[in-house]
């Protein structure tokens, strides 16, 4: 047992090295913020106040607060909003489309290819901060773009960020991420080979059939991964939704990861905070769980 | 904590009476603030009164300074306080930290690195936030300082209860806070209103508006009054905690408890469903700093009433001192049944010393040298306020403006808001109820209830109380 162990050991060893630089690092970064949130969602640690010099455990009093916070419903319908139209249909269905019309234009070998290629990476190498504020020029009631060209027309000006404000959020949100599963798809799509697509002309499939017998079984364990990602990016970001509208007006687009950041660093709540991070996190894990096994299931 | 709510009460009558009697004589030449000898407004920095109390030697070593400023008319002074701390002090050096953003992103940041123990030596933040940050151990108390001080003297004793809380003083401030109902004398006349129109009441505001709204003028919004978390800080002081005085509600009872619904919330309450029925833009709920904007559109005229700080009135006048004097009216708020009209005051921005600085001293005598009359004067008479320091008001750009003078006085018939530590909290639950009843979410009586739920969530049953 133990010879068999340490052989093991010695096998694995290079493996073992090479990971623990990035082991350490994710450690580091992602599961001790993680821990730190989870032992602060159980007290009242604070920013300012007498909580800040003198944090108490309080047991699960944040939960049962944050379960009894009329608001928090209203945040939850709105991330699952916000993640199923921009993430899901949005960046998913969306990317996957552009990844199969710009294959089948490089394998075409169309001019213009490069050029989309390039104007949708242009949308995903810009920051997220820069991204809001391009859409903020475009949404702004008074100087943005879109009133100012209806205004060219004769037309009045649209609150388009106050009359649909979830709207204006995922449509920039698509526009930012879509190029992320486009990306991913497009590296999938080049490496099936062209003679596949030869032979199931030859037998006369339609180009239906080739993609949903050949393209799609091909995409399907990178399509779970492709989901998973982006399911839990979007559900986690708020920098554009904070440039854009800041989770308003009232509540309407205000999604957890937001409100988290609000009732942190704007109530000063830290303790509270945390506690709405760790139910994010936790559902964000029952996501990764539910599409690691759909993907394995299927793949 | 009774004994606590006592002196908050006690204090906040204080202060009511204190600036009847001091600040306006401040604005008088006849009088002097304090008894004691003035330094004079070329009185050199860091003063000969102001010794250390801790070391009682010379100051060394690098202080750090941090402030906020967007409009760009601090760094001068903040400049000239720093030469002038590094010619009194050889071994001193000052480093400076001039943040250009808003406010509140300044203040998230400060908290951030005074909770992890990096924080400046001095910083700038507002009066009202002192608290919060008392509670937090985080900031110096200042007793021993302005004890030796000769020209704390000069500031009148409402300043000074303005900037004490549980016994201490806390912070230095250079402008005290106060706001007007501005309004467009050219955009009322064209709706048929005189150009020196004057509410008869709360609902005067709402008429004038709705005859604005009623001339149809392009490019003209009626009013702007602010709603929701994009409001800040106005949507409580420049919006709903005047509107409650109109009403005759309180924010706080005799007990120290918030009030959440009452008849006076929920008709403020329904004073922001009308508003927001076609008077004030909806935007401002989901604009990033709808005050830029607002401010911007009553100065050039696209906006006929807003209720603003009072120092907003320097960017109009920077911009177009002429027509600002011409077109710009101010007046106080009124109250529902047109009794007495009132403003909102405050202790403005103030200099704090971090708890944990490592050169107090030093970083006291920055803010002696920021605090002399000579800068006070010439920095509100730029950012409009009234002057903290009473002998500033000599200073000649100060007292030339009639526009300070009239605000100097309107603090006469201020009311104040508590520093109390909950504050921020009460703050973010009128930003959720405004927003409610300006989107159109909830009616007003809903709107009030749904207040008092987020008080107690925010701050506990037992803080929380219905009239």
């Amino acid at each position: 047992m133990a010879i068999g162990r340490r052989r093991r050991l010695a096998r694995n060893g290079l493996y073992v090295a090479g990971l623990s630089p990035a082991a350490f690092l994710l450690a580091l970064f992602f599961v001790g913020p993680a821990l730190w949130a989870l032992a602060s969602s159980f007290t009242n640690r604070a920013l300012v106040g007498i909580d800040a010099a003198n944090p108490r455990f309080v047991g699960l009093d944040n939960y049962a607060r944050l379960f009894g916070d009329p608001d928090f419903g209203r945040v939850i319908l709105n991330s699952v909003i916000f993640v199923i139209g921009s993430a899901i249909i949005g960046q998913f269905v969306l990317g996957l489309a552009l990844a199969l019309l710009l294959d089948h234009a490089q394998r075409r070998g169309f001019l213009a290819t490069n050029l989309v290629y390039a104007s949708v990476l242009l949308a995903w190498v810009n920051p997220t901060i820069i991204a809001g504020f391009l859409w903020v020029a475009m949404f702004d009631f008074y100087n943005g773009s879109l009133n100012t060209g209806l205004h060219q027309l004769g037309l009045g000006p649209v609150d388009w960020l106050g009359k649909g404000p979830m709207l204006a959020v995922i449509i920039a949100n698509i526009w930012r991420g879509t190029a992320f599963t486009m990306l991913i798809f497009l590296g999938a799509l080049r490496t099936i080979p062209s003679d596949i697509y030869e032979a199931a002309r030859v037998d006369g499939a339609n180009a239906f059939r080739r993609f949903w017998d050949h393209t799609l079984p091909i995409l399907r364990p990178i399509a779970a991964l492709t989901l998973l990602s982006v399911t839990m990016a979007t559900f986690g970001t708020f920098i554009l939704i904070q440039t854009l509208t800041n989770g308003g007006p009232a509540f309407q687009t205000e999604v957890i990861a937001l409100y988290a950041f609000h009732e942190a660093f704007q109530a000063h709540a830290v303790g509270y905070g945390s506690t709405i991070a760790v139910v994010m996190l936790a559902l964000n894990l029952s996501f990764a769980i539910v599409f690691l096994r759909w993907s394995r299931a299927r793949a | 904590m009774d004994e606590i709510v006592r002196q908050l009460i006690s204090r906040r009558r204080f202060l009511q009476v204190a600036v009847a009697s001091g600040v306006v004589a401040a604005c008088n030449p006849t009088s002097t603030g304090g008894g004691a000898p003035t330094q004079g407004a070329s009185a050199p920095a860091g003063g000969t009164g102001g010794s250390a109390p801790a070391s009682g030697g010379a100051v060394s070593g690098t202080i750090t300074v941090s402030y906020p400023d967007e409009a760009g008319l601090k760094p001068k002074y903040v400049e000239q306080a720093a030469a002038a701390v590094k010619a009194q002090f050889s071994g001193a050096d000052v480093k400076i930290d001039l943040q250009k953003i808003g406010d509140d992103d300044y203040y998230t940041k400060l908290l951030l690195a005074l909770d992890s123990n990096d924080a400046p030596d001095v910083f700038h933040v507002g009066g009202s936030l002192i608290g919060e940050l008392a509670d937090a151990s985080y900031i110096e108390p200042l007793d021993d300082y302005v004890s030796q001080w000769p020209d704390w003297s000069q500031y009148p004793d409402a300043v000074r209860s303005g900037v004490t809380y549980k016994d201490s003083v806390w912070a230095i401030p250079y402008g005290l806070d106060m706001r007007w109902l501005y309004y467009r004398k050219d955009d009322l006349q064209k709706a048929g209103l005189p150009a020196d129109w004057q509410p008869a009441n709360v609902q005067g505001i709402l008429d004038a508006a709705a005859a604005v709204k009623a001339a149809n003028e392009p490019n003209v919004l009626p009013y702007a009054l602010y709603a929701g978390p994009a409001g800040s800080s106005g949507t409580a002081d420049h919006a709903f905690v005047p509107l409650l005085w109109a009403y005759g509600g309180e924010l706080q009872d005799k007990d120290g408890k918030w009030i959440g619904d009452s008849p006076a919330t929920r008709k403020v309450m329904a004073y922001y469903q009308k508003a927001y029925d076609g008077l004030s833009p909806k935007e401002i709920l989901t604009e990033t700093k709808p005050w830029t904007a607002m401010r911007e559109k009553l100065g050039n005229g696209q906006l006929a009433l807003l209720f603003e700080g009072g120092w907003v009135y320097g960017g109009w006048a920077s911009a177009d001192k002429a027509a600002t004097e011409k077109n710009v009216g101010y007046t106080l708020h009124p109250t529902e049944s047109g009794g007495p009209s009132f403003t909102i005051g405050g202790p403005g921005t103030c200099w704090y010393i971090s708890a944990r600085s490592a050169n107090k001293q030093g970083a006291w005598e920055f803010i002696k040298a920021f605090n002399t009359a000579e800068i006070v004067g010439k920095l509100n008479a730029e950012d409009p306020h009234p002057v903290a320091r009473a002998d500033a008001a000599k200073v000649p750009e100060f007292a030339s403006s009639p526009y300070l003078v009239a605000s100097t006085e309107a603090l006469a018939k201020a009311k104040f808001t508590s520093p109390d530590p909950a504050y921020s909290k009460v703050i973010e639950a009128i930003q959720k109820a405004t927003a409610r009843v300006a989107a159109g979410e909830l009616g007003p009586d809903d709107a009030a209830k749904r207040y008092t739920d987020d008080l107690t969530q925010a701050l506990g049953a037992d803080n929380v109380t219905s009239q």
